[in-house]
């Protein structure tokens, strides 16, 4: 156990706690009409883990309006409590309101852990919280350990050069605050026999009053979103310019696939900021990414750790992304990506029949080299 | 209508080299730069002044050099700029920076006047955490949105904002004082024009607080207020790769190769299967 904290030594600004008196693991679970937030049942999955090897409980705490039918399916998404707050207060999201609920519920419970989903409210409404609580909090973790000895947990993150990662800890406060962006993590596997207590709580006079709001409108984007994409054809800055992802559009849609891109890419104006893979863009698992034209820096590749395989395409035989991929082939994309849509529709034509005929080739040419 | 925007002046990290024999991160010669997402925070800020009127600080806390950034920003058009520098405030995590501003902020508000509204970029390119627009506003407790790309000032006394969300887009209305956290890309920043940043040299425009000024509890600020302490750093761990590369000859060899690779590949062959053919490989 850590050591007792000589609250002489801490900031007066700061209520002297003992992390001794924290218990227990909190996932934040955001909850809207359209039902839970995939993002923040993904926190459950290093929830789970953390909670596990401390031997204490895994809490959702679920805060929204008419969300309380929710709450049995967190716990068949692993929880072994979940604290509700269902308010008419809360039927429109308001970063402060969000955040100082979920603080009245941490100053009673006295969470050890707090988890919360790098969604873009996420983001919004976590470092509030820490603040008010006077918490330590560390973002886009990508993933968490514990020191069972200490009892302290440990939030990985890489700085901004991805070929790290730090491992951060605030072994002087509680609750340890971490969000991490969406899909890095797994939704944990549901299990409709688990049982679990479900706790109501009403958190009294928490209102915004100086803050309204005026309009909110989906906006659609047409396309499938690179997050549940299966296949992704992503283009960086070697693809020159706006026309380039016209020829990356055409692959995609061959390979029922969409759109990324790297931040280059998007920097540049060429395409839009929801299609950024990486760091400071999204986390991806699609089955096949085309990386065409993208060196490989860090900061784009921590982004696709979870592809189960990887494509390059690139100009340079000296690129970076060459010993990151799966299968590398050097060459002026505007001349592999037609020729490649070309042989998929000759394949298609052909019909499976014809794969063989690929394999026998390949044995060819492997055997020559 | 008095305006203070926070800007942070941080290592170029695209300039940053990774030196392989020593797996280390080279630093050394790496020029500093004006965080390129406070640029749009400045920029929103000085178009709102251009309308309403009133001024724009620019506030940093950072140590002496960043006196640099403010100077640019000063170029901008920016009316001051204040940095807030002390050996005391070293080594702070976010929480601790966010203490030294929102008390920055706060005299400020006494001193020179009152505070309408605090502008910040959305995150910064070497920490990119995005927290400390939220932290100020929970020092000051104010209310404060994310993701702004657009605000215009009503009636005087309110802000009405545009955010984006992954799906939606909002509008909002903050009473004022208010703390913003602008989108990245929201603004094209004007440029520093050598005029605006003499007139600022001769005129002063840039002063600078220590905690003789602030007069902090030290266990508040610097490494001593940061609960959060980086344990250890290690390497990435690699994702295993097949890493195979093939120099083909033309671009028909090339596509030729890669639909063969993923035809034996029995992850991608199926994949292959049910896009071309809508069968099971
Ligand atoms: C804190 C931080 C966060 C970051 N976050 C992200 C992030 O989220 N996502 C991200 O992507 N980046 C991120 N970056 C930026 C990252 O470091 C790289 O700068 C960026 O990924 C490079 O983009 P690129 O590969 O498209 O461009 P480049 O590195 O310029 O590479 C272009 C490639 O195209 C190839 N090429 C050129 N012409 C052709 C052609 N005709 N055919 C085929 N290939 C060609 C070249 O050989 C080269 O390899 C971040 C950086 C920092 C410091
Ligand atoms: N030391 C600092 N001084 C002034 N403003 C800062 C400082 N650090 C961060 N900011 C502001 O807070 C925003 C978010 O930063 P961060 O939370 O570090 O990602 C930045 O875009 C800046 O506008």
């Amino acid at each position: 156990m850590s050591s007792a904290i000589d609250c002489s030594k801490l900031c007066p600004e700061w209520p002297c706690e003992q992390p001794s008196e924290f218990k227990n693991v909190w996932v934040v679970i955001e909850a809207d009409e359209s039902g839970l937030s995939e993002a923040s049942l993904q926190m459950l999955t290093p929830g789970r883990r953390i909670a596990d090897k401390l031997g204490e409980k895994l809490v959702g705490v679920l805060v929204g309006y008419r969300v309380s039918h929710l709450a049995e399916d967190v716990i068949k998404y692993g929880a072994d409590e979940v604290i509700v707050v269902d308010s008419e207060a809360l039927k429109t999201y308001y970063p402060r309101v969000y955040a100082l609920t979920i603080v009245e519920l941490a100053r009673k419970y006295k969470p050890s852990v707090i988890f919360i989903a790098g969604t873009k409210r996420g983001r919004e409404f976590a470092p509030y919280i820490a603040n008010t609580l006077k918490a330590g909090i560390t973002a886009d973790c990508t993933d968490f350990d514990v020191d069972v000895e200490s009892r302290d947990v440990l939030l990985i993150r890489p700085p901004f050069a991805a070929i790290l990662l730090a491992y951060i800890k605030t072994p002087f406060r509680r609750p340890q605050i971490g969000t991490a962006r969406p899909n890095v993590f797994p939704v944990p596997a549901r299990d409709e026999s688990r049982k679990g207590e479900i706790i109501f709580e009403n958190v009294a006079n928490i209102s915004e009053d100086r803050m309204k709001l005026v309009s909110r409108r989906r906006v659609s984007r047409g396309e499938v979103g690179i997050e549940k994409a299966e296949v992704i054809v992503s283009g960086g800055k070697g693809v020159g310019g706006p026309e380039g992802f016209k020829y990356l559009e055409e692959l995609a849609e061959i390979l029922g696939g969409t759109i990324g891109a790297s931040r280059k890419a998007v920097d540049a104006g060429w395409i839009s900021e929801d299609r950024q893979v990486g760091q400071t863009g999204k986390s991806v698992k699609p089955i096949l990414y085309i990386a065409v034209g993208i060196s490989g820096a860090a900061q784009h590749m921590i982004g696709v750790r979870e592809a189960t395989r990887i494509i390059a395409i690139n100009i340079d035989p000296e690129a970076p992304i060459l010993s990151q991929a799966d299968y590398s082939v050097i060459g002026d994309y505007r001349e592999v990506i037609p020729a490649l849509i070309e042989e998929l529709k000759a394949l298609k034509e052909k019909g499976p029949e014809a794969v063989e005929e690929y394999i026998k080739w390949l044995r060819e040419i492997e055997g020559k080299r | 209508m008095r305006i203070v925007v926070g800007i942070k002046w941080v290592p170029n990290t695209q300039a940053v080299r990774f030196d392989p024999e020593t797996g280390t991160l080279i630093r050394k010669g790496v020029p500093s730069i004006v965080n390129p997402h406070d640029l749009p925070a400045v920029e929103l800020s000085l178009r709102l002044r251009d309308v309403v009127g009133g001024e724009v600080i620019a506030i940093s806390m950072a140590p002496p050099p960043a006196a640099k950034g403010l100077e640019l920003v000063l170029g901008m058009g920016v009316d001051r700029a204040i940095l807030v520098t002390d050996r005391v405030y070293a080594g702070a995590d976010t929480l601790a920076t966010s203490y030294v501003l929102a008390k920055a902020i706060q005299k400020i508000d006494s001193e020179i006047g009152k505070v309408d509204l605090i502008v910040f970029g959305q995150e910064t390119i070497d920490s990119t955490t995005a927290h400390i627009p939220a932290q100020v506003a929970s020092w000051l407790e104010l209310p404060y949105v994310y993701y702004v790309k657009e605000a215009t000032v009503v009636d005087g006394g309110r802000v009405r904002v545009v955010r984006e969300l992954e799906e939606y887009l909002e509008e909002y209305e903050l009473e004022l004082p208010a703390v913003l956290g602008v989108a990245v890309r929201a603004f094209k920043p004007r440029p520093v024009t050598l005029s605006m940043k003499l007139r600022s040299k001769i005129e002063r425009r840039l002063i600078v607080w220590t905690n003789d000024d602030l007069k902090l509890d030290p266990r508040c600020t610097g490494l001593r207020g940061s609960p959060t302490i980086v344990a250890k750093t290690i390497d990435m761990p690699e994702v295993p790769r097949r890493k195979e590369v093939f120099k083909p000859r033309d671009a028909k060899e090339a596509a030729r190769w890669i639909v063969a690779k993923m035809l034996e590949d029995d992850k991608l062959r199926e994949l292959l299967y049910r896009s071309l053919w809508g069968v099971r490989g």
